[in-house]
């Protein structure tokens, strides 16, 4: 198991900025009576600049997994991944502090990505603006909905424009205009040469991914260019499909 | 930004936040102090046994007030933020820092909780050598704080690391307490996290004094607990290979 990291800067065009390698994964336990769990088996795949990346299969297939193995908060079992520049990952679930303004976390999180504290307020007013949460920045994070809670979510991971977005379905509990700047605002950092990696659920979405990699049976396909839906995506609709 | 006083203030806030903490820290003393003072100084009606007066009584619910608050705190600091911990250590927040930060906010929020047992003490008792009488309880709740921390940083829920405190801390109390309900106790009571504390803060309150060893023994206490708890945490926030900055 190996991990490589090179510094920011020498992206260039095309360049691919992850790069995972016969990766293996497997849920286990020391304690008796408990089942462990192979997730994935053989698992390669390569994120590059500007793309919009979408990581679909069905429900349990290592999704997730598979991207906190890209993100790095996961250790993978063997097989190598290669990370070049900065990420900024937006975990399933909200990872806030609840106590905590809207306006702390982001100095908080800033702090951690080692922003100055102008870089951080002009990010918190830009990203506040882009997402409409303007009003909220005094808010706790336990006041919020659902959905502000999920824009503070993304937002955290979009602060400090990193070279690689992992989102893990960033847009659970958007209003539909929020979806929709979600997506205006991907398509403009992929635009700008970031690479954009998301796990989705959505058939329509599939139109705006540049590559699509399904997870099935513990391994990455490419299926991008394949015509039609997914297995995955015709088996989440409850229609059968051929192995 | 300045990440050390933006970790302290955060947990600080977060602590300041949750109505219970201060509900606790506030009320638990007098009822603890109090409480135990008079059931100790209660014994007598029961037979064969002697009562301990109700001043040690009450200095003993002092000291398990603050041990069982801070430890308390200590626990529920580290497992409510635990996986937005992990998150904040993959932005590049150093695992070491956090917990310093955590500790140092623990450290004030115990200094506080011993303030308020020691002023509900006061009220009834007048220490031998005050400033070391409180100097015993922060350390008391010092060593109970970095307990609840490990517990914190080893057990993934809060119900579970709660019994293991609550029992903890009552059993410790009760046996280092001298409570003649717990005669003939093993010698290996020594060890346990109240025992020292707790005759550094008698010898303190009723005769103005303090022994050397009992001292170095709760310094030994809390460097082990904190070189044990930096270890457990630096697993739980252990990333595979990073990003640049």
């Amino acid at each position: 198991m190996e991990a490589s990291t090179t510094t920011k800067g020498e992206a260039t065009s095309n360049k691919v900025l992850v790069r995972a390698n016969e990766i293996e994964k497997t849920y286990g336990s020391s304690f008796p009576f408990t089942r462990s769990v192979t997730v994935l088996t053989d698992a390669d795949l390569e994120i590059r600049t500007g793309e919009i990346v979408g990581i679909v299969g069905a429900n349990g297939s290592g999704k997730s997994t598979l991207m906190n193995i890209l993100v790095g908060v996961l250790e993978q079992d063997s097989g190598t991944v290669e990370r070049t520049g900065t990420v900024g990952w937006c975990p399933q679930e909200p990872l806030l502090y609840d106590r905590l303004t809207v306006g702390e976390t982001f100095r908080l999180f800033g702090s951690g990505y080692g922003m100055t504290a102008e870089e951080i307020d002009e990010a918190k007013h830009r990203l506040a603006s882009k997402l409409d949460f303007e009003q909220y920045l005094d808010y706790r994070i336990d006041q919020l909905s659902g959905g502000n809670r999920q824009k503070i979510n993304l937002s955290i991971a979009l602060m400090h424009d990193p070279d690689v977005l992992m989102l893990d379905e960033p847009y659970t509990g958007f209003d539909w205009e929020t979806y929709l700047t979600f997506w205006d605002l991907a398509e403009e950092l992929a635009a700008d040469g970031t690479a954009v990696t998301m796990i989705s659920h959505l058939i329509e979405e599939q139109s705006r991914l540049d590559r699509i990699y399904e997870v099935r049976d513990g391994q990455v396909y490419d299926v991008t260019d394949q015509e039609g839906e997914t297995d995955a995506t015709a088996s989440e609709r409850g229609e059968e499909t051929d192995e | 930004m300045n990440r050390v006083w933006t970790g302290i203030r955060a947990n600080v806030s977060t602590f300041l936040r949750t109505p219970l903490n201060v509900v606790l820290a506030l009320l638990l003393p007098i009822v603890v102090i109090e409480g135990w003072g008079q059931a100790m100084a209660g014994l007598p009606s029961m037979p064969t046994v002697e009562a301990i007066p109700i001043e040690l009584g009450r200095l003993l619910g002092a000291i398990f007030g603050v041990a069982i608050i801070a430890g308390l705190m200590g626990l529920a600091q580290m497992i409510s933020a635990r996986a937005a911990d992990r998150r904040l250590v993959q932005t590049g927040y150093p695992p070491r820092t956090l917990l310093a930060t955590r500790l140092a906010a623990l450290g004030g929020v115990t200094v506080v909780v011993a303030a308020v047992n020691y002023g509900v003490l006061w009220l009834t008792i007048s220490p031998g050598a005050p400033v070391l009488t409180f100097v015993f309880l922060v350390l008391a709740g010092l060593v109970y704080a970095f307990l609840g921390a490990l517990v914190g940083a080893l057990l993934p829920r809060l119900f579970e690391g709660s019994l293991v405190v609550v029992f903890l801390a009552m059993m410790d109390a009760f046996l280092s307490g001298d409570s003649p309900l717990a005669a003939d106790v093993p010698e290996f009571v020594e060890y346990f996290p109240l025992y020292h504390p707790k005759e550094l803060l008698q010898e303190a309150m009723f005769q103005g004094t303090y022994t050397t060893g009992d001292l170095g023994f709760v310094a030994g206490y809390l460097l082990v607990l904190l070189v044990l708890v930096t270890a457990v945490f630096g697993v739980t926030m252990r990333t595979s290979g990073g990003w640049s900055a």
